[in-house]
């Protein structure tokens, strides 16, 4: 991008579009957003009511109980599952958009917004992989032997619950960054950044769920699901909201900058 | 949030930064959730909630509730110092409520301990499972609390705090009264709730 | 010692005896178990009013902020209470 003329001067710059280091598709910007609200639409629906996992069928079950719930509810949760497993990617989108707000607080280099990228990106990983052994085990459970059916349930639950840090760590930046706002109205108001703070606490009891199938901390319990997985649920649309605002926001700031496309 | 009346001569004020108090907010309504849900499993087995809750070392959760409120108390002193720019009292006042929040932990593992060489483990029945939980989950509070309010206490010998510079230490505190409250409540629903 | 005229060491002495009471008075098989109980959970609501109160220093923050954590202790004992007098007694 050099040239010999000094750029400040040169015809061509002062018609050229100023696009680095700030996105100006401000539209793509705030579509990547709302795909954090879809992304908890379709996995409440499908994974949550329709796949019958809000709350989820006990961990104390036998095999038998287990294959049997597999073949009763063979079809919701084939549909709910292989829903899921497409639908997960729109968390990675979503994540991409809330970065590019962080970087307006603490730069394009920021470290922050590429940890939340990469942590919201990564949460798709056990989101997906478990719906497909839940998936495969609606859709195989009637060859199988009750125990492999177990397997299946159990490999979901313990991947989904304790693979919760790469979602910690996006949840962090998320909060660390939005604090530095030294806005006057923050971007993200402090109630939503402490909010994140509560469900990234909530998440590290989850631990306790190979070790028991009743009670609080099973993983159909009050505290490793209720709890930790309704945080989690509030955090993604109250985020959203202020992305959005933010969007606008950003954009206001950058025409009064005069740094958008003419 | 500031909000000045005619009636008042200084407005009303949240201590500390703002969001700390949606996290004691949640805190407190996650708490309430858990209390209804260990009230729900104790409506199911009355009798076993009541014998297990018996091997319960009541004087030693009073001492732990009498320990707290002292911790709590050294804390709000300290807080005071610091509107009042007593500089010098505030790392004694501190350290006070850090003392005091080790000797909490160090009574909860006496506890922890008489239990297991008892062979009294979260599995055991339902009551133990909740014993252990709540306390635990209380008990990594206390932990949190009492490294904030060490790090606090190095940082007042330097006169960090004064009238202008309290919000961090204003938001510990506030999250400690927490943690002291929390135990209000959770010593007598474990250890106190005699059956009918 | 100044100490002594602070409003928190006198909210402190308070919830002391009060603890004192719930710990080593009502616990006493003298009491009832309804009475033991119920005077128990009163007593918790109390304390941890005055814990907000005078030790989070709420009652000088904004109203409606105020009033949401008072009703905490109000709510929760009412609940617990509920409860307890919902439970069966033992065979």
């Amino acid at each position: 991008m050099t040239t010999d003329a000094d750029p400040g001067t040169s015809p061509a710059a002062t018609d050229a579009r100023d696009l680095w280091p700030y996105p100006t598709d401000y539209t793509s910007w705030k579509i990547l957003a709302w795909c954090g609200p879809v992304f908890l639409a379709a996995f409440f629906c499908m994974w949550g009511l329709l796949a019958r996992n809000i709350p989820p069928f006990s961990p104390n079950a036998t095999p038998d109980e287990v294959k049997a719930h597999f073949l009763e509810l063979r079809l919701p949760i084939m549909i709910g599952m292989s829903v899921c497993l497409t639908m997960a990617a729109f968390y990675m989108a979503w994540s991409v958009s809330i970065a590019k707000v962080m970087e307006r607080i603490e730069g394009p280099g920021g470290l922050w917004s590429k940890v939340e990228m990469m942590g919201g990106t990564i949460t798709c990983a056990p989101l997906m992989v478990a719906c497909a052994f839940w998936l495969t085990a609606a859709h195989e459970a009637q060859y199988l032997d009750a125990s492999v059916v177990h397997m299946l349930y159990w490999m979901g639950w313990l991947l989904i619950d304790l693979a919760y840090f790469v979602t910690s760590f996006q949840i962090a930046a998320v909060s660390v960054v939005f604090m530095r706002d030294k806005r006057e109205k923050k971007l993200v108001p402090h109630a939503v950044i402490w909010w994140g703070w509560v469900t990234f606490a909530s998440f590290f009891v989850v631990s306790a769920i190979p070790f028991v199938t009743t009670g609080p901390l099973a993983f159909n319990g009050v505290i490793s699901f209720w709890i930790a997985f309704f945080t989690w649920f509030f955090w993604i649309p109250s985020l959203s909201f202020f992305i959005f605002k933010a969007v606008d926001r950003i954009k206001a700031e950058d025409e009064a900058a005069g740094r958008v496309n003419a | 949030m500031v909000v000045v009346t005619a009636e008042r001569a200084k407005p009303r004020r949240l201590p500390g930064v703002d969001g700390v108090w949606v996290f004691i907010g949640a805190d407190l309504v996650i708490f309430a959730i858990l209390f209804l849900s260990f009230m729900q499993d104790r409506l199911k087995n009355p009798a076993t909630f009541e014998a297990s809750r018996q091997t319960l070392n009541m004087h030693l959760g009073g001492i732990d509730t009498l320990i707290l409120l002292t911790s709590s108390w050294s804390v709000a002193l300290a807080v005071q110092a610091m509107k009042r720019d007593q500089i010098d009292r505030e790392p004694r006042l501190l350290l006070g409520g850090a003392v005091t929040g080790l000797m909490f932990v160090a009574s909860k593992s006496i506890e922890y301990f008489e239990k297991f060489a008892h062979g009294i483990t979260p599995g055991t029945n339902p009551f133990y499972m909740w014993y252990f939980t709540l306390t635990g989950i209380h008990l990594i509070h206390v932990v949190v609390g009492t490294s904030l309010l060490t790090y606090l206490w190095v940082r007042s010998w330097r006169g960090t705090y004064d009238h202008l510079h309290r919000a961090v230490p204003e938001s510990v505190a506030s999250y400690w009264h927490l943690v002291d409250l929390l135990w209000i409540v959770l010593f007598p629903l474990l250890y106190l709730m005699k059956a009918v | 010692m100044s100490v002594l005229r602070e409003r928190v060491t006198w909210v402190w002495l308070g919830l002391v005896a009060l603890t004192c009471v719930t710990t080593w008075g009502l616990s006493k098989d003298l009491f009832s178990p309804a009475v033991a109980v119920v005077g128990t959970f009163l007593i918790v609501a109390v304390k941890v009013r005055y814990v907000m109160l005078d030790f989070m220093e709420l009652r000088d923050a904004p109203l409606r902020v105020r009033l949401a954590f008072e009703a905490w202790p109000a709510v929760v004992a009412a609940v617990i209470l509920g409860f307890w007098f919902a439970t069966p007694a033992m065979a």
